[in-house]
């Protein structure tokens, strides 16, 4: 086994140890600590294995180590194993890195659990990162899907991890089944890519129908995972959960499994071309659409929650413009920038006490730390130069400009500059201005909070400069250069920006606003998954059930009356009486001997 | 003197056997009935060594051991019984019931 | 034809009416002096049929010991009050029929069967016999003394006197015995 097998295996393994010790030994997470050192201990291995992956650079040679797993008839069903090329590393590594973040940011602000909840979480933590870097390294379809399922539980359990908060449960319930709801479309892909080739594998070639029914069926599981249009309501729902976890599962790594599925799936996507021209659709729509949402939202992580639907949408859209190179560039460093958003929300709010931006104020100059990385965050979602986001959402742009015409690339550069206003909102109204009530003995949070934030801080500023490298490693190149696209989307980020610092510090309120949140409100496309839930999935599983109880329950308690009925009918041929049974013997021998003389 | 005459009364001999083997309500009158059934088979046996060859007397030989085994046996479950219920009518031992 | 008829008369009055007596009348000893008749009835066929020995092993044995061993069993379990008891009545008819039917099929059967080709043969003597004893039937030989044994044990185990289980009647007995109410 080569050194590089070695190491991804050590992604794989550290955290399932954590989560496996933190399972079956349950003093371990009863105290809390020992389970938040094993998880992290885990994560920390897998960062430096994974470190150590990339700078194997495997350009060109991939490698694919695999055992075969239930085999039949001589052959694997399937394949277990890891394969490591230019597009598995890199994701790889950003999931370790942000994991590792995120879990040395969680030691500081769960610390107002219970000792028991508090290892629960770190538990759940190492079962996600065994779960994503199952579904990164998976060599075909099957193991993606293994991970891809793995880790919509953990977000389950994430989502819901105060469930004793109705609203909470309520959250967790909606994404897990909605999610799944897509999943069915990976199944069905699943199915459609054994029967045609008995394998799971996305680098074969299809007949036309076969590649654009299989990719349709996929992305139908992409959006439910990376929360498009209209599958995306379960997103700003799930932050409910605590912050560490919004920011990890629901902005860097989860929802994004969807567009890494995409790109690792590259072959296959390729050959749907109509596929294709769907994704671009549904991604400009959807960018658009939760940016307006996200301008009226007064808590700062909904706002963030639809700025992450909004810029999977951008993500999506390169890859339907037919750039996987592009929608991966964005991919990684909308992972760092945004975890970096949602961990300098959560240090706000861990010192607020609140969600609610209206509780905030001022806090510029209380937190000073994470007022400067979160503002480098906003600079590089917002596209600003010479930030990564401005380089990895410049690539997008040209992409759509290239491949599919004016209208998306005006779309999504309306967006780039809606994204900046809604940013620049966010930074007026949490930390500048007067400070509010509630804010007023906020305080910078411990350094194992804001570490974490700084460390982010880098790859969000210089993010950029690993472009090349990122796509040379998928076959294209990346060219840096002045024309009308980078242009135009600077003078975007920067004229949103500008725009929004003037009218928000004046205390202004943006045109359409009233409109907006009354559409928010009045959350059609919510209301609309809520009556399917409601009036379909629910009276469906009550059938289903009045089924399994009376119908098979009843056969099964049928059969079992009918046998203790039967012997109790039977049971007075056992008379106790020596003569009957003499009589039974005489009889039987008599039967006997009239079958013997017959013959 | 027929082997089909001999038969037949032996035939007899063992219905009549059975005949007490499910009317009589005493133990020991079981016995009687059973020691009957198993007289009539011997003397099927012997008339089979005489009208054919075939070795039944020896059989007879253990047949006759084996009943007096029997009736050994027997006859020391007919004193349990009486000595549990006073009496030895069958009914008494029915507690194989089901 | 008459002749077998008239055989098969004397046969069953020697062997057959003794044993309707046992099996009808009421008085269990008188039962067992009729199955003493029985047997001794089959020793005497048994010598007819070329079977000295056997006859007299029958008489020894069966008359001697069985019908013995049963006279005692008899006067041991005697009821104190009364010591007849009635038949019953449907059992009469269901034990009948049952009985019918057995020997109709079987005489239906022998009746079937062209029993022409048997024919008298030489039977073996005493000395054939013991001989056979020791040789093709060695093993059922031992086989059988074991059983005797092992008889000879149970009965003497399931017989032997321990004390008495509270509440049944040989407790009742013993006790009244003891009182010297009993007679």
């Amino acid at each position: 086994m080569s050194l590089s097998v070695m190491l991804a295996l050590v992604t794989l393994v550290a955290p399932l140890v954590a989560a496996f010790l933190s399972v079956v030994i349950p003093p371990l997470r009863h105290r809390g600590a020992p389970a938040a050192m094993l998880a992290i201990a885990g994560s920390l291995l897998a960062t430096v294995a994974a470190g150590v992956l990339v700078t194997q650079d495997v350009a060109g040679q991939a490698i694919r180590a695999t055992v075969p797993w239930m085999v039949l008839q001589g052959r694997g069903l399937g394949e277990i194993g890891v394969r490591l090329d230019a597009v598995s590393i890199p994701m790889l590594a950003v999931v370790c890195l942000v994991a590792l973040a995120v879990q040395v940011y969680s030691v500081a602000y769960m610390d107002r659990e219970t000792p028991r909840s508090y290892g629960r979480y770190f538990a759940y933590h190492a079962l996600f990162l065994f779960s994503m870097n199952t579904l990164v390294l998976a060599p075909d379809l099957l193991q993606a899907f293994a991970g891809w399922e793995l880790v919509g539980l953990v977000s389950y359990l994430l989502i819901g991890f105060h469930f004793d908060r109705p609203s909470a449960a309520r959250a967790a319930v909606k994404a897990f089944w909605m999610t799944k709801l897509a999943d069915m479309g990976f199944l069905f892909a699943l199915l459609l890519l054994f029967t045609r080739t008995g394998a799971f594998s996305w680098d074969v070639a299809l007949r036309p129908e076969v590649a654009e029914a299989a990719a349709a069926l996929i992305f139908v599981a992409v959006m439910g995972k990376s929360a498009q249009f209209p599958l995306h309501v379960w997103l700003p729902d799930a932050m409910e959960g605590p912050t560490p976890v919004s920011a990890l599962l629901h902005a860097a790594t989860m929802v994004a499994a969807g567009v890494y599925l995409v790109v690792r799936a590259d072959p296959l996507f390729a050959q749907a071309h109509w596929v294709q021209s769907g994704m671009l659709w549904v991604g400009t729509i959807t960018a658009v659409f939760t940016a307006l949402l996200g301008l009226v939202q007064n808590d700062i992580k909904r706002v963030l929650a639809y700025s992450t639907c909004s810029q999977l949408g951008f993500m999506v859209a390169a890859l339907g413009a037919g750039s996987a190179f592009a929608g991966y560039f964005h991919l990684g460093t909308h992972a760092f920038f945004k975890a970096l958003l949602f961990l300098g929300a959560g240090s706000v709010i861990h010192s607020v006490h609140s969600n609610f931006m209206t509780d905030m104020g001022g806090l510029g100059r209380k937190m000073p730390l994470t007022a400067l990385t979160f503002s480098a965050g906003a600079l590089s979602l917002a596209g600003v130069p010479p930030f990564a986001g401005f380089a990895s959402k410049d690539a997008i742009l040209l992409a759509v400009q290239g491949r599919a015409g004016w209208v998306p690339w005006a779309l999504l550069l309306a967006t780039a500059f809606l994204t900046a206003f809604y940013m620049g909102r966010v930074l007026v109204l949490t930390f500048l201005g007067k400070p509010s009530p509630a804010a007023a003995h906020a305080h910078e949070s411990p350094a194992v909070m804001t570490g974490p934030l700084v460390a982010l801080a880098v790859p969000t500023v210089a993010g950029g400069l690993l472009g090349p490298w990122l796509a040379r490693g998928l076959g294209t190149e990346l060219h840096l250069h002045l024309g009308l696209t980078p242009v135009l989307a600077s003078l975007a980020a920067l004229g949103g920006l500008g725009l929004s610092l003037a009218l928000y510090l004046r205390g202004g309120e943006a045109p359409l606003a009233a409109t907006l949140a009354a559409l928010d409100r009045a959350s059609l496309i919510d209301r609309t998954w809520a009556f399917g839930y409601r009036g379909v999935l629910l009276p469906l599983g009550s059938a289903v059930r009045w089924v399994d109880r009376y119908l098979v329950d009843g056969l099964m308690n049928g059969l079992g009356w009918g046998t203790l009925e039967t012997g109790a009918a039977i049971r007075p041929i056992q008379t106790g009486r020596t003569r009957d049974y003499a009589l039974a013997v005489v009889l039987g021998a008599l039967a006997l001997l009239v079958l013997g003389a017959w013959r | 003197m027929t082997l089909r005459a001999l038969l037949l009364v032996a035939t007899a001999l063992f219905s009549i056997g059975i005949y007490g083997l499910l009317t009589r309500r005493q133990a020991v009158a079981l016995l009687l009935s059973i020691e009957v059934m198993a007289n009539a088979a011997n003397l099927v046996f012997v008339a089979f060594a005489r009208f054919g060859g075939a070795p039944g007397q020896p059989l007879v030989l253990f047949a006759l051991a084996i009943t007096v085994a029997e009736v050994a046996v027997g006859l020391a479950l007919v004193l349990l019984l009486y000595r549990r219920h006073g009496d030895t009518l069958l009914e008494l031992a029915s507690e194989a019931k089901g | 034809m008459s002749a077998e008829l008239g055989f098969g008369l004397l046969a069953f009055v020697l062997v057959g009416l003794p044993a309707i007596r046992v099996v009808t009348c009421r008085d269990l000893v008188r039962g067992v002096l009729w199955l003493a008749v029985t047997l001794l009835g089959t020793a005497v066929l048994y010598a007819l049929l070329r079977a000295p020995f056997l006859a007299g092993v029958q008489v020894l044995t069966y008359v001697g010991g069985v019908v013995t061993l049963m006279v005692f069993g008899v006067m041991v379990t005697r009821k104190h009050e009364a010591s007849t008891v009635p038949v019953d009545g449907t059992n009469k008819v269901r034990g009948a029929l049952a009985a019918l039917g057995f020997f109709g099929v079987v005489a239906w059967a022998i009746f079937r069967t062209d029993l022409s080709s048997l024919l008298p043969v030489e039977t073996p003597s005493t000395q054939d016999l013991a001989l056979s004893l020791l040789d093709p039937y060695l093993l059922a030989f031992e086989v059988a003394s074991v059983l005797l044994l092992a008889a000879i044990v149970s009965a003497v185990v399931l017989a032997r006197r321990r004390d008495p289980v509270p509440g049944t009647a040989e407790s009742v007995q013993r006790s009244a015995i003891q009182e010297g109410s009993a007679p």
